[in-house]
């Protein structure tokens, strides 16, 4: 005989479909963690101590690509710029200038080739044989030079012709003479 | 006629239920809410045990994210059972839940892994839950003496799942606490004895009033519905 307090089958179903899991409150899970490792029972993680991770914002990459690109191309106007500058230059000097300037210009660098002379006689040290050497070539190299540009100038110049007959000479006289060869016959 | 337990309006503040639904557990099986469910769980799914297993050697060893699988894996039913222990008052429910971990956490090296690590949860959960009731401010026990007759109440018939966990927080303490083990949760009368720390004789005889009590409850909730 069934005892009248067992349940019902009715009973028995409706306590089969109570639910047996329920969500349970938000943030109990991390309390729960702080609370055992504050306790020591799980680790605390440790955080790096390297710089934060920075994330891109697509804004600032827009806007460096865009300064990137505005250096690059003033880059190129400024190169344009100093190339159109020097190429005037060049053809002030060359070509744009007249005959009395260019012999202007000769007379003036003349000057300074003296000056630039004088200086380098006066600093070359007269007791060491090398430095007064090498003074002394690199003034007659320039007399040379000049004196080549007036007999181009005036072929029949006597002084030009002169200079450069006694360079030729000099020249010729500090050459080492050729070595002599010695023939083997057999 | 003996005083019925509180109406569903009388309840605490705070009470809290889930939905109905998902009643499926952490297992995966579907629970059948009687008998020894818990045993045939275990030996259906061993490998479920032996994750358990290696989750709380993991544990042991400090592991936050083992402890957060675990933790995922157990406490929906954790909790459910607690809350609906506790009758529905989920303050005192998640307490219950975050006591039981920690416990849980600091027994874990002595748990010799002979019962599926739910249920062994689930006792010290049980424990809990019975000494936060010894705490409450008591509620009588008994809402009619035994000398009396039991009200004349019917086998409820076709009832809402809510109104069923309603009258069921409603019950006092004792009564529901007997209640939810035995008929929700299908453990033996020597189990909630055990769990309990109450004698065999003492778990039916509150079993019995128990049923009487939400019987009656919901058959008054039902005339009044129809009514």
């Amino acid at each position: 005989m069934t005892d009248p307090n067992d349940l019902t089958p009715a009973e028995r179903r409706a306590f089969e479909a109570l639910p047996r899991e329920a969500k349970p409150p938000t943030g109990l899970e991390d309390r729960t963690v702080a609370l055992l490792q504050a306790r020591g029972v799980l680790a605390v993680p440790l955080r790096p101590l390297a710089m934060p991770t920075r994330r891109w914002h697509p804004a600032w990459l827009v806007g460096a690509l865009a300064a990137s690109l505005a250096l690059f191309a003033s880059g190129i106007a400024v190169g344009q710029f100093l190339g159109a500058r020097s190429a005037t230059i060049a053809a002030a000097v060359g070509l744009g200038s007249s005959l009395a300037e260019r012999t202007q210009q000769v007379r003036r660098t003349g000057s300074e080739y003296v000056a630039a002379l004088s200086a380098l006689l006066q600093e070359t040290d007269s007791s060491d044989a090398a430095s007064r050497q090498r003074a002394t070539e690199a003034a007659l190299g320039a007399l040379g030079a000049a004196a080549q540009e007036v007999s181009r100038l005036a072929p029949s110049d006597p002084l030009a012709a002169a200079v450069l007959r006694g360079l030729t000479e000099r020249r010729r006289a500090s050459q080492p003479p050729p070595p002599t060869r010695t023939v083997v016959w057999y | 006629m003996p005083p019925l337990p509180a109406k569903v309006a009388d309840r605490a503040p705070g009470n809290h239920y889930p939905r109905r639904g998902n009643k499926g557990d952490e297992y995966g099986t579907p629970s059948s809410g009687h008998g020894p469910h818990r045993v045939s769980r275990a030996m259906a799914l061993p490998n479920l045990i032996e994750h358990d297993r290696a989750l709380a050697s993991q544990v042991l060893a400090g592991d936050e994210l083992a402890f957060r699988e675990l933790y995922r894996r157990h406490t929906p039913r954790l909790y459910q059972l607690v809350l609906r222990l506790l009758g529905g008052r989920d303050a005192d429910a998640e307490d219950a839940v975050q006591e039981t971990w920690l416990k849980a956490t600091e027994r874990l090296d002595r748990f010799r892994w002979e019962c599926a690590f739910g249920t062994w949860l689930s006792a010290i959960a049980l424990n809990i839950a019975r000494e936060q009731m010894r705490r409450r401010i008591r509620r009588p026990e008994a809402d009619w003496p035994e000398d009396l007759d039991p009200p004349a109440a019917a086998p409820f018939d076709v009832v809402d799942s809510m109104d069923l966990e309603h009258a069921v927080a409603d019950l006092p303490d004792g009564y529901r606490a007997v209640l939810v083990l035995h008929d929700v949760e299908g453990y033996t009368h020597e189990e909630i004895g055990l769990a309990l720390g109450i004698a065999e004789g003492t778990s039916k005889s509150q079993l019995f009033w128990a049923r009487q009590a939400l019987r009656a409850a919901l058959g008054g909730r039902q005339k009044g519905t129809s009514a």
